[in-house]
């Protein structure tokens, strides 16, 4: 309900899945000049409340030389939230989370792997970041609490095949870290969803019992009965509504927003062989699974 | 040989920062009432909802009281029965008279229920509550009192109900009578009692039917005192409907005007935002308003029927920007729970309120509250709750016990995020 541009301040390095996406491509930041005139037009081209507000991401925004002007350019822009995508890493100084809050970053988007060392640095492929990056976050929430500044922590955990079982944990952490949301974004293509369904569920509730939204990305409601409250915004709109990703789907012309029409047969029939179409079987074989 | 005067000790648990207004109204008229006069001796321990009800037994038998007297809502009647347990534990021979929202409309269920409390005044207390410290200072006869239920002869009864106060400047002003010292911040003002709407949750109007006003003459005498009072620079009114007529409104500014001029301010008021032109905004603006509360509370059309709601989307809208032109920032005022919302009504209403930008978003959980339509009508509606106060709404039958707490969840997320801005 509460959108963000996003202005990639550069590519590369970002954290992600080291055994999905092999080794990370070189940083490169983009020209100062040139975000802040993409910031600049995506403040002065909102146009539904409440808003503008402008994410910093693509690459870690501390890392960019120019940091402070970028800021400096999303407020000159009028942007009403300010967002940094980041590893949190450098927020560990508090002199970096005290001038971020400052000059008015009152969002931050974290990324994690997992909820473990074990899991998280493994895949990153750098020992000791989770911790850095923990210790990041909570200095960030300590300042913006002793300065009385509110602010709004999302923990974004990309989910592959590598980390589903940790979610339960990552959702745990964030909480742990004083995340206020936590956003699953499935991204793996190959990713068993039956499988990855009791995980994905036990993060929501780890997250709920614990006051921390979880929501989830990149899956059709189908596979979430009862759950589709999380499942991302565009979805909750109304019961029955379907998320981009259902368009993809050979049953979209036949489900009203739920597979309860479709049968192993009509499934069977279907080809050529694609992401949506393992999908459909996935969310059969679970709704028959647990019918069972 | 002259007889002690009967020592009444006045409790609330308020919220933090807050005085009782309600104790300040009882206190000024029983201490007015002649008959009291050198026979009753009153304290009154304002104290905040998070002390731990064993340290407000601590102070309040210190004071050794021969009258405990609370004004209970549904916020603090857990921790008041615990207070009023070990009071009655500790010093049996205290009546203990409880008043309030919470208690007034179920009284013969809460005597049922705490052996230790010995009557409950029910509606408006201020004249009940006098006439009942009369009796238990002279004849004891406490069942003459009307408006009050009581246990008497080892049965409950209840009295007649007591007609309303029908002149409220009958009613002794809690800050003219030195009774409550405005507080910068806490100070609350009243002007007038009963509200226009019937919303079925609410029990702002408390069953009065109809509005009674102060005289203009109290209200101006009130707001100079307060507005002038040491270190106040903001304080409010409790009114339902600020903004209840346009002359009513023309008058508040009025009066306001020359404390506005020396910086005094006005915060969370609430309106009724549909009536705001740019007009009443400019006049709210002149009293000094710097923040309103409003709601819609619901969107949804089966909530809005069920609840008596009128809701006009582009009204809403208007009001919104009629405030914000005249730099007045709003609260809008959402439930979770109502019966004919499901959940996704619900998220339809925080839909519609964060696209308006109102300034600040507050959701809370239905409370099904004594004295309401939906306490009367539960059963029928299919509204599940917890009978013990706070009152909360379980599950209805358009949301699920789970999906309700998903929705607090995901409501309390989402205005982190829409407060968190440059």
């Amino acid at each position: 309900m509460i959108r963000f541009a996003e202005v990639a301040v550069g590519s590369g390095g970002e954290v992600r899945c080291s055994r999905c996406h092999g080794a990370q491509q070189p940083v490169s930041y983009r020209p100062t000049a040139e975000i802040a005139a993409e910031i600049a037009m995506a403040c002065g081209s909102w146009d539904e409340p409440p808003g503008p507000n402008v994410a910093l991401a693509g690459t870690e925004p501390f890392g960019h030389p120019d940091l402070p002007a970028l800021v400096g350019a999303a407020i000159d822009a009028h942007c009403r939230r300010l967002c940094l995508e980041t590893d949190a890493v450098a927020m560990r100084s508090s002199q970096n989370a005290g001038g971020s809050l400052m000059a008015g970053v009152h969002h931050l988007r974290w990324t994690i792997l997992g909820g473990t060392p074990g899991v998280h640095d493994v895949l990153l492929g750098t020992p000791g970041a989770l911790d850095l990056s923990v210790e990041g976050v909570r200095s960030f929430r300590s300042i913006a609490a002793e300065e009385s500044i509110p602010v709004s922590v999302t923990t974004v955990v990309p989910v592959c095949r590598h980390n589903v079982h940790d979610l339960p944990a990552a959702a745990g952490l964030a909480v742990d870290a004083g995340a206020d949301r936590v956003l699953l974004r499935i991204e793996d293509g190959g990713l068993d969803l039956t499988a990855a369904l009791p995980w994905i569920v036990a993060a929501c509730d780890t997250g709920v019992v614990n006051g921390v939204w979880v929501e989830v990305e990149g899956i059709p409601f189908c596979l979430l009965p009862g759950y589709d409250l999380h499942l991302s915004d565009a979805v909750r709109e109304r019961a029955g509504a379907k998320p981009p990703i259902c368009m993809d789907c050979p049953l979209d012309a036949m489900c009203a927003g739920a597979l309860a029409g479709a049968s192993a047969d009509q499934l069977a029939t279907l080809s050529p062989p694609s992401f949506a179409e393992r999908l459909a079987v996935s969310v059969l074989h679970a709704r028959e699974t647990r019918a069972e | 040989m002259a007889t002690a005067p009967l020592r009444c000790a006045m409790l609330a648990l308020n919220s933090p920062g807050y005085r009782s207004l309600a104790l300040g109204y009882l206190r000024a008229y029983a201490q007015a009432d002649r008959r009291l006069a050198g026979r009753v001796a009153f304290e009154t321990l304002d104290l905040d909802t998070d002390v731990d009800p064993w340290w407000v037994a601590w102070r309040v038998l210190g004071l050794e009281p021969d009258v405990l007297a609370v004004s209970v809502t549904c916020w603090n009647a857990r921790s008041v029965y615990e207070v009023c347990r070990i009071v009655a534990s500790v010093r049996p021979e205290c009546a203990i008279v409880l008043g309030g929202p919470e208690v007034g409309p179920i009284a013969e269920d809460v005597l049922s229920a705490h052996p230790e409390v010995g009557v409950v005044v029910r509606g408006e207390g201020e004249i009940t509550f006098a006439d009942l410290l009369a009796e238990l200072a002279g004849s004891g006869k406490a069942w003459r009192v009307d408006g009050i239920t009581l246990r008497h002869n080892g049965e409950i009864v209840g009295t007649s109900d007591r007609a309303l106060v029908a002149n409220l400047d009958d009613l002794p002003s809690p800050y003219l009578s030195g009774v409550l010292t405005p507080v910068d911040g806490g100070a609350y003002l009243e002007t007038f009692r009963g509200c226009p709407h019937r919303c079925a949750y609410c029990f702002e109007g408390k069953g009065y039917g109809r509005i009674r006003s102060f005289s203009e003459e109290r209200i101006a005498a009130e707001i100079e005192f307060v507005a002038t009072a040491p270190g106040v620079r903001t304080f409010s009114f409790i009114d339902p409907v600020f903004n209840l007529t346009g002359e009513r409104l023309k008058t508040l500014a009025g009066l306001m005007a020359p404390h506005v001029a020396r910086g005094v301010r006005l915060h969370t008021i609430e309106v009724d935002i549909e009536r705001i032109d740019d007009g009443a905004a400019a006049l709210l603006r002149s009293a000094g308003v710097v923040t309103v509360e409003t709601g819609p509370q619901t969107i949804g059309a089966g909530a809005l029927e069920a609840c008596h709601r009128p809701f006009h989307a582009d009204r809403f809208a208007a009001g919104l920007a009629a405030l914000r032109r005249a730099g007045i920032s709003c609260e809008c005022d959402l439930i979770v729970g109502l019966p004919g919302d499901d959940v996704y009504d619900f998220l339809a209403g925080l839909r519609f309120v964060l696209r308006l930008d109102p300034g600040k978003v507050q959701s809370s959980t239905l409370h099904v509250l004594p004295g309401t339509e939906l306490w009367e009508r539960a059963a029928e509606l299919g509204l599940e709750f917890d009978h013990e106060p706070s009152h909360e709404v379980i599950a209805t039958p358009e949301v699920s016990f789970r999906d309700l707490r998903r929705a607090e969840v995901l409501a309390s997320s989402l205005q982190a995020a829409y407060r968190a801005r440059v």
